[in-house]
């Protein structure tokens, strides 16, 4: 049996022995071996929002690789070393001073997971995934954030197979900052629309 | 039936029961294709294991949010996109102004 | 609407912006589920099918939805039956010192 899994607090869902058990029966069947397990536990936690920041910042300071990123998503994170999923499409819509996207999936949770991880639990809610669609405006409103009304906003519901990411406009102010300062003010909230990048004075964000 | 981006659609009312792609907020609405994204094998199928071949294909299809929600907060050009399968698209009104 | 999970547009309270620790369960969660995709043992459409047809899908976690589903799909189709899932949870609580 594996022994990737640490003792537990008592206040554990009954659906962790769950899946502990299925697991150790898959493995004693051979359905599964051991390193299978642990190599899809090592793709999910080398995923995370710092891919979507980097994919940014490069666009903000290259045009042609902007220019990819919004034609053709999965070749422009292949080009930095990430690997997009197949067979789902994975598209980027640009922020304008005009254009705001928001990115939802209503039907259950699709996000892009092979660049960005997993979705933060309030994106995977039934109030985000209720309201995004009907009133884009004041969930971003929660979040701290209103694009103001001569600016649309689009939501994309992610129903199919496509996986959506935001490609949020490049704060003012930030003339001077190489590509890994630009990256660090991408947040993960901004590459789905929920909010925008901090600014360069921001101070030192605890989460998001 | 191929759709063209700009052509004018219809989602389909069809309470289809099992797993569908299409929200059932959309049934019955009316908007315009915005890109044809490609063919893929139906969900609706391979989620009862099966092949899900021929593939279908899915569209990006527009809608003006004031058209899908009453009381909707916010300006005409505010719009919503979702990714739908051709067999739940028939000709329609409604479009872009 | 075809189902709870059919949920876009219903009307529904302030969305909570905390974000819990990812256990450890929840990763092998996910992990069981691709590795299971990855072998061609089940489809990620069927995962979704079974998360739909849950008459508790409203009282459950994200990760416990898919556990359940999980279930669901290897009994369906006869990979593991639910008694011996049962059995070896019950070993499982008891070596953790009770559920």
């Amino acid at each position: 049996m594996s022994d990737h899994h640490q003792h537990e607090e008592t206040t554990r869902s009954p659906y962790a022995a769950r899946i502990r058990a299925i697991e150790a029966l898959l493995l004693d069947k051979g359905v599964l071996t051991e390193p299978e397990v642990q190599d899809k536990i090592s793709y999910m936690e080398a995923r995370s929002p710092a891919n979507g920041a980097k994919l940014v910042a490069r666009a903000w300071v290259n045009d042609d690789f902007k220019e990819l990123l919004l034609s053709d998503g999965k070749a422009a994170a292949s080009a930095l070393g990430m690997e997009p999923a197949h067979p789902a499409e994975f598209v980027v819509v640009e922020n304008t001073p005009t254009i705001h996207n928001l990115i939802v999936c209503t039907l259950c949770s699709c996000y892009p997971r092979a660049i960005l991880g997993r979705p933060p639990d309030w994106y995977k809610s039934f109030e985000y995934r209720s309201r995004a669609v009907r009133e884009p405006r004041a969930v971003m409103r929660e979040f701290g954030f209103e694009p103001p009304e001569d600016v649309e906003v689009l939501v994309h519901d992610s129903t199919a197979d496509v996986r959506y990411m935001v490609l949020p406009m490049r704060p003012s102010g930030t003339e001077e900052l190489g590509e890994q300062e630009l990256a660090q003010l991408v947040t993960r909230d901004s590459l789905v629309g929920a909010s925008v990048p901090l600014a360069p004075d921001h101070p030192i964000p605890t989460g998001a | 039936m191929t759709y063209r981006p700009g052509d004018r659609v219809r989602v389909l009312p069809s309470k289809k029961p099992g797993h569908v792609r299409t929200p059932g907020y959309l049934k019955g609405k009316s908007g315009w294709i915005e890109a044809v994204i490609g063919p893929f094998p139906n969900p609706e199928d391979l989620s009862y294991g099966f092949s899900g071949l021929p593939e279908r294909t899915l569209y990006k299809v527009g809608f003006k949010q004031a058209e899908l929600w009453e009381f909707y907060e916010g300006p005409d050009e505010d719009y919503l996109y979702a990714d739908v399968y051709e067999h739940w698209l028939e000709p329609g009104t409604g479009g872009k102004a | 609407m075809s189902g709870v999970h059919d949920m876009g547009g219903s009307p529904a309270g302030p969305i909570e912006r905390d974000q819990h620790e990812v256990e450890d369960w929840e990763r092998l969660a996910d992990a069981i589920s691709s590795a299971l995709g990855a072998k061609g043992l089940y489809s990620t459409d069927e995962h979704r099918r079974a998360i739909e047809s849950l008459r508790n899908y409203r009282d459950l976690s994200y990760y416990e939805r898919w556990v359940a589903a999980t279930e669901i799909l290897l009994v369906e189709k006869g990979i593991l039956t639910g008694d011996e899932i049962g059995e070896r949870m019950a070993e499982i609580e008891l070596h953790w010192g009770g559920p």
